[in-house]
């Protein structure tokens, strides 16, 4: 670009859009988007090191504090890399256990999203409601879990907490008081004007492109494609519960976040369905056997998309190496087709639009 | 679409010096299967053939696998009560040689590539002895880019034909393969926790104090 037309704007590391950071170095013409530069590394603290010099057990611990808003998904796809290397069944109350605590998780992590979404359109009162409805699952994580964010809800052999009637009658009057408070927000992203306007339209990623990027998760399910790990290839207890897909064509930032909205509410009837059909027995096994030599590939749908981790042991208490793959590893090169022909006041929006995860993505 | 019927005569196909190939499908109905290259240059063909069969390149695991010495022991000791003894005895410092002969003798990595095929895990194995080099898959998934360049950075490995070969996560001040060296942790953060910063802006300054 010749000089003086062009600028070049940084925005971040630190940034009102990004809770963690992120450095873009935007070229812009006037005041369309020309070219964007990621630049990560800003919280790059070799986690993936750390779990080699830990035991296996000590892993699950350490793997649920990589990331805050996804901290289940983490820990539940390590042990069920630990488990099938192991062959260990888990109780099948154990499965049921699992998917209430990581669709409880997916519901906060959704509504903080949405939430902020509605902050960078200037929306203050709308980011304040969806902030106080999210209070409620807040509410959810610290009584039933006993944290607001890591829930400490996995371990291998199965789940490492319980729930007797009185908790599922509470889980049961808190997503009472969950439900119609999603549909008013709901109503209010389908209809109200200065979301639509800032949302409608704005860093669309054509179906083709969510493909050649390898997105995933709400940002893949909203320019059209058809993938959730849950269906795709089911784990804990969702072969056994009915997991509906939705899926929107636009691939704008208003199509992401109705994904997620949506996303909320079949994760109510799904912790509903759990604990209408919440088998007896223990939680989960009751000794802690040895991880034999092997290697295994496990994925599972976290709030942001499929997540999946490599496992290879070699007898040791530690394991030999341990890989992961975030959701928003490869969401982050979706921006470069987000941002072609963006304004620069749409940045904030979009890049929020990806859910982004620093901390997950640079470990 | 799912891992089809023929995927190990197809892996074959596209790498003709040999396939290690293993499955396995779970009740679910939920395929992983793992295939280990004999030859790591057959590795673009056999990519070529997950992308035609419309897979994604999920992941890519790096790895240095270390010798186990303890394992070596306790395996020649099962050895003993067999036949085998003699044969254990006469070269105790066997070093374990991949299905395509490349020695784990802990500076060879492991090069995992996880392919998704509508839920279905296949994952490439290639081998890269010390100082050798590997393709580049990122002209053919986009989604190598990152995966790639980060195993540069943690491991002396070297990607031939990367079209954006740049550090992603550690700075370029830093030494390459983090992963092999001990580094402290200081250095890594740039000097956050220590005076090392303060010596730092010290020098930067040209000796100013």
């Amino acid at each position: 670009m010749t000089a003086g037309k062009s600028f070049t704007i940084p925005v971040g590391p630190l940034h009102v859009a990004l809770e963690e950071p992120m450095y873009f170095r935007i070229d812009v013409q006037g005041e369309t988007v020309n070219a964007v530069e990621i630049n990560a590394g800003h919280v790059h603290r070799g986690v993936e090191y750390l779990t080699t010099k830990r035991t296996i057990y000590q892993d699950v611990v350490l793997t649920e504090r990589i990331c805050s808003l996804c901290s289940n998904s983490h820990p539940e796809t390590f042990v069920m890399a630990a488990e099938q290397i192991a062959g260990i069944e888990i109780p099948e109350r154990a499965a049921y256990l699992r998917v209430i605590a990581a669709e409880v998780k997916r519901v906060a992590s959704h509504l903080f999203n949405v939430g902020i979404l509605a902050h960078l359109t200037g929306y203050e009162t709308l980011f304040m409601h969806a902030m106080q409805v999210r209070e409620i699952v807040q509410d959810i994580k610290e009584s039933v879990f006993g944290n607001r964010m890591d829930l400490g809800a996995i371990c291998i052999g199965g789940a490492r907490y319980d729930i007797d009637a009185e908790i599922a009658a509470y889980l049961t009057a808190s997503l009472d008081k969950l439900a119609p408070e999603i549909d008013t927000l709901e109503q209010t992203y389908r209809t109200n004007r200065s979301i639509l306007r800032r949302t409608k339209g704005v860093g669309v990623l054509t179906r083709e492109e969510a493909i050649a990027c390898g997105v995933v998760g709400p940002v893949a399910r909203a320019s059209g494609i058809d993938y959730d790990v849950r269906v795709a290839a089911p784990y804990a207890a969702y072969d056994r519960l009915k997991v509906p897909v939705p899926t929107l064509g636009d691939g704008d930032v208003w199509s992401r976040a109705m994904i997620r909205l949506i996303e909320v509410r079949h994760a109510i009837q799904l912790i509903r369905d759990c604990l209408r059909d919440l088998p007896d027995g223990p939680a989960h096994i009751h000794d802690r056997p040895d991880i034999p030599a092997g290697r295994a590939v496990t994925k599972c749908e976290a709030p942001r998309g499929e997540l999946i981790y490599y496992l290879k042991t070699n007898g040791a208490p530690e394991p030999e190496r341990v890989k992961w793959r975030v959701p928003s590893f490869m969401n982050w090169d979706a921006l470069r087709f987000m941002f072609r022909g963006a304004k620069i006041a749409d940045i904030a929006i979009i890049v929020n639009s990806i859910d982004p995860c620093v901390s997950c993505t640079e470990r | 679409m799912r891992l089809p019927e023929d995927i190990a005569a197809q892996l074959r196909a596209a790498a003709p010096s040999g396939v290690d190939f293993s499955s396995e499908t779970n009740p679910r109905g939920v395929t992983v299967a793992w295939a280990g290259l004999a030859n790591r240059e057959e590795l673009t063909a056999v990519a070529k053939t997950m992308l035609a069969l419309g897979a994604r390149l999920s992941m890519i695991s790096a790895s240095l696998p270390p010798l186990p010495p303890e394992e070596d022991e306790e395996e020649e000791e099962q050895e003993g009560d067999g036949d085998a003894a003699a044969q254990s005895e006469a070269e105790p410092p066997a070093i374990p040689m991949t299905f395509g002969g490349t020695p784990i003798d802990g500076t060879s990595y492991e090069i995992d590539y996880h392919f998704d095929l509508g839920g279905d895990t296949l994952t490439v194995i290639a081998y890269v002895p010390s100082g050798g080099a590997v393709a580049s898959l990122t002209p053919y998934f986009r989604t190598a880019d990152w995966a790639e360049r980060e195993m540069m950075e943690n491991y002396a490995i070297t990607i031939r034909d990367h079209p954006d070969p740049r550090r992603l996560f550690i700075d370029p001040a830093i030494d390459s393969a983090v992963l092999e060296r001990l580094i402290p942790y200081s250095t890594l953060v740039n000097a956050a926790s220590t005076k090392a910063l303060w010596d730092k802006v010290v020098s930067g300054k040209g000796g100013a104090s």
